[in-house]
């Protein structure tokens, strides 16, 4: 497989919010069509590396095939909810926006296929 | 969606606390027919709950009297606008007694305020108990059940849905105070008023707790993809500006959220809606911003959990039909819970947080330096748990995706300490200015000695449906003619009429004259606003 790395940020924009102690992560494609590439790239496992010594899971990654997205659940993550976390963010509201910047390895055959063209600076 | 008429539905405010004058905006230039209001996030109710136990006249979003003392009870009035809201939070009955005073203040004598009651369940948590509930936390197993705390709980409340909404506006009611009904279903009950299904339901005596599929004409399956539907909309509008720019990661292109709209739904009867806001205002309804919203605190979209009905929004479209409109469709639903979500709350010891700001050179290991030393200094305080943040230093950036090469210029530390101890705080407290001439150099940036608060923990929990009573209560302004009567004439012109007050529940219907009982409970307009 030919990889290539982008940031999240360019296949993607995002909002998080809070669910008692779990955080949930909408990662929107900017075109709809990217999905599969986004899927493929966004996994449970990837989750669990980024959000290590944070939270031990359980990580979800659900399709939202209707507006080309995938709902990241993110369990435990908030140290008991949003009236007893000691993080500033404490109902995980800033989380969507930062991962945006996280570097993520794609696979570019099927980036053509679903016409992803990485933009040449961002 | 057909060519139809929807119902247009403005959601003036995303929570206790939001832009005050959002609902003002929205009634002059909306052409709604309701206004919707949700003050109440998870944490809001334990809150209110609190200063209801301190206060018996508070525990309410005093937001609400601020805006309608500003204009809006009059736009309320002359529009015919209907309000729908959950201010009422811990104290409905409180809340309505102002409604109805700033009514009474402009003349409106015929206003018609309806309470729905009955989420309030913390009374009752005894009895469930020894009928064998176990109230055990929703999502984790670990916490065990509320009544392990039962001698700490603040609050309990369930999450009621639309039917008590849609049974008040049928009955006629102008303005529906509620406690905690669930966000989305503040909408589906306008809803349920504008097409006729609550009128079916009176017709027919089907329980004001629903099911509300049982109010359509159509068939069950097609009853519940239209509730998911309206609950759909229902859920786009209600955090306010965040479905129309607000919150946006587009917030580079839109540039102009000084005057962000809030939004209007206009939703129509097979289910589908149009998002919207008011033509002069700024930001932006597109698919990007509704399909933020969409998403926003939902679990697994195949089965996202309203009283009202579970909606498989993972196939939901969006279609942009003109300027800031876009269309919402195909929302599937499916058979409501046998269950009620419960809101609970306990108290679990007392947290306090400290800042300081720490400069460079070296700002990071810096900063782990006055940690440690803070820490040493504390060590004896064995029962308090301290956390530390490094702002500036990529503090909310996840472990995993961190670059430690980056060196910030400088660090606001803020350290979070928790004990169940308060007094171990206070030391905590006092301990964080003397780090400014006995640490590192250039040590600066402290405000105030700051004063632990006591910990709410929130605890999500779950009761069967059928054992939750609620309650419908239409209320008016007292007539002349009782005022004069009235051996407490300080109550003026806003005390209920007791003719007209009508209790229902979901166990039948009953008049009746309760008025004694509330009166005991107002107070004077002048106590009220205090707490405004």
């Amino acid at each position: 497989m030919v990889k290539q790395t982008i940031t999240l940020g360019q296949l993607v924009h995002s909002r998080s919010g809070d669910k008692g102690n779990h955080v949930n992560i909408a990662l929107i494609c900017h075109k709809k069509e990217w999905l599969p590439l986004l899927q493929k790239t966004i996994t449970p496992e990837i989750l669990a590396n980024w959000f290590e010594g944070w939270s031990d899971g359980p990580f979800e990654v659900f399709p939202v095939a209707g507006v080309g997205a995938v709902n990241c659940m993110i369990h435990n993550v908030l140290q008991g909810g949003g009236t007893v976390a000691k993080r500033l963010d404490a109902q995980g509201k800033a989380i969507g926006q930062v991962v945006l910047d996280a570097e993520i390895v794609i696979d570019s055959k099927l980036a053509k296929e679903v016409g992803f063209l990485i933009p040449v600076s961002q | 969606m057909s060519a139809e008429k929807g119902t247009r539905i403005g959601g003036a405010g995303g929570f206790w606390g939001d832009q005050t004058m959002a609902p003002i905006q929205l009634l002059e230039e909306g052409d709604l027919q309701y206004l919707t209001m949700d003050y109440l996030s998870e944490v809001t109710m334990s809150i209110m709950h609190k200063q209801l136990k301190r206060n018996k006249k508070a525990g309410w979003a005093t937001d609400l009297q601020d805006w309608l003392i500003a204009g809006g009870i009059t736009l309320l009035h002359s529009s015919g606008v209907k309000l729908v809201t959950n201010a009422g939070g811990a104290n409905p009955l409180s809340c309505a007694s102002m409604v109805l005073a700033a009514a009474a203040k402009i003349g409106w004598n015929d206003c018609q305020i309806a309470l729905v009651l009955g989420d309030d369940i913390s009374e009752k948590l005894g009895s469930f108990a020894e009928d064998g509930h176990q109230f055990k936390h929703m999502f984790d197993a670990g916490q065990g059940s509320l009544l392990d705390h039962s001698d700490a709980v603040i609050s309990a409340n369930a999450y009621l849905g639309a039917g008590p909404i849609g049974r008040a506006l049928e009955r006629g009611a102008d303005i529906v105070i509620t406690g905690r009904v669930a966000d989305a279903s503040l909408i589906v009950g306008c809803l349920l008023h504008s097409n006729g299904w609550a009128k079916r339901a009176e017709q027919q005596d089907l329980p004001l707790c629903g099911p509300i599929a049982d109010w359509h004409n159509g068939t069950k399956a097609q009853a519940l993809d239209i509730i998911a539907g309206w609950t759909v909309a229902g859920h786009l509008i209600e955090c306010g500006a965040q479905v129309s720019g607000g919150n946006s990661s587009d917030w580079m292109d839109l540039k102009n959220l000084e005057n962000v709209g809030y939004p209007i739904a206009e939703i129509f009867s097979d289910g589908t809606s149009i998002i919207s806001k008011p033509k002069h205002s700024s930001g932006a309804v597109t698919c990007r911003t509704v399909s933020e919203q969409l998403l926003y605190e939902i679990g697994d979209p195949t089965a996202y959990i309203t009283p009202d009905c579970v909606v498989d929004l993972s196939n939901t479209t969006l279609q942009q039909v003109g300027a800031n409109q876009v269309l919402v469709s195909a929302s599937k639903g499916f058979e409501q819970t046998k269950t009620l979500k419960i809101s609970a709350s306990h108290k679990d010891g007392w947290m306090v947080a400290a800042e300081l700001l720490v400069p460079g050179p070296n700002a990071r290991k810096k900063a782990e330096h006055v940690d440690e030393i803070l820490r040493s200094r504390l060590m004896h305080l064995r029962k308090m748990d301290i956390h530390a943040e490094f702002l500036g230093a990529q503090a909310l950036t996840p472990p995993g995706l961190r670059n430690m090469m980056l060196e910030p210029s400088e660090i606001v530390i803020r350290w979070t300490a928790t004990s169940e101890n308060k007094n171990d705080l206070s030391e905590f407290s006092r301990s964080i200015a003397p780090l400014v001439l006995t640490g590192p150099a250039g040590i600066c940036g402290y405000s105030a000695r700051t004063r632990p608060r006591e910990i709410l923990r929130f605890f999500p929990t779950i009761l069967e449906r059928n054992l939750i009573e609620q309650h419908v209560q239409i209320k008016q302004i007292q007539s002349r003619r009782h005022q004069m009567e009235s051996k407490r004439p300080w109550l003026g012109e806003w005390v209920f009429d007791p003719l007209e007050n009508i209790v229902e529940t979901n166990k039948g219907r009953i008049k009746t004259r309760v008025a004694g009982r509330i009166l005991d409970k107002l107070s004077k307009p002048e106590e009220v606003r205090e707490h405004g």
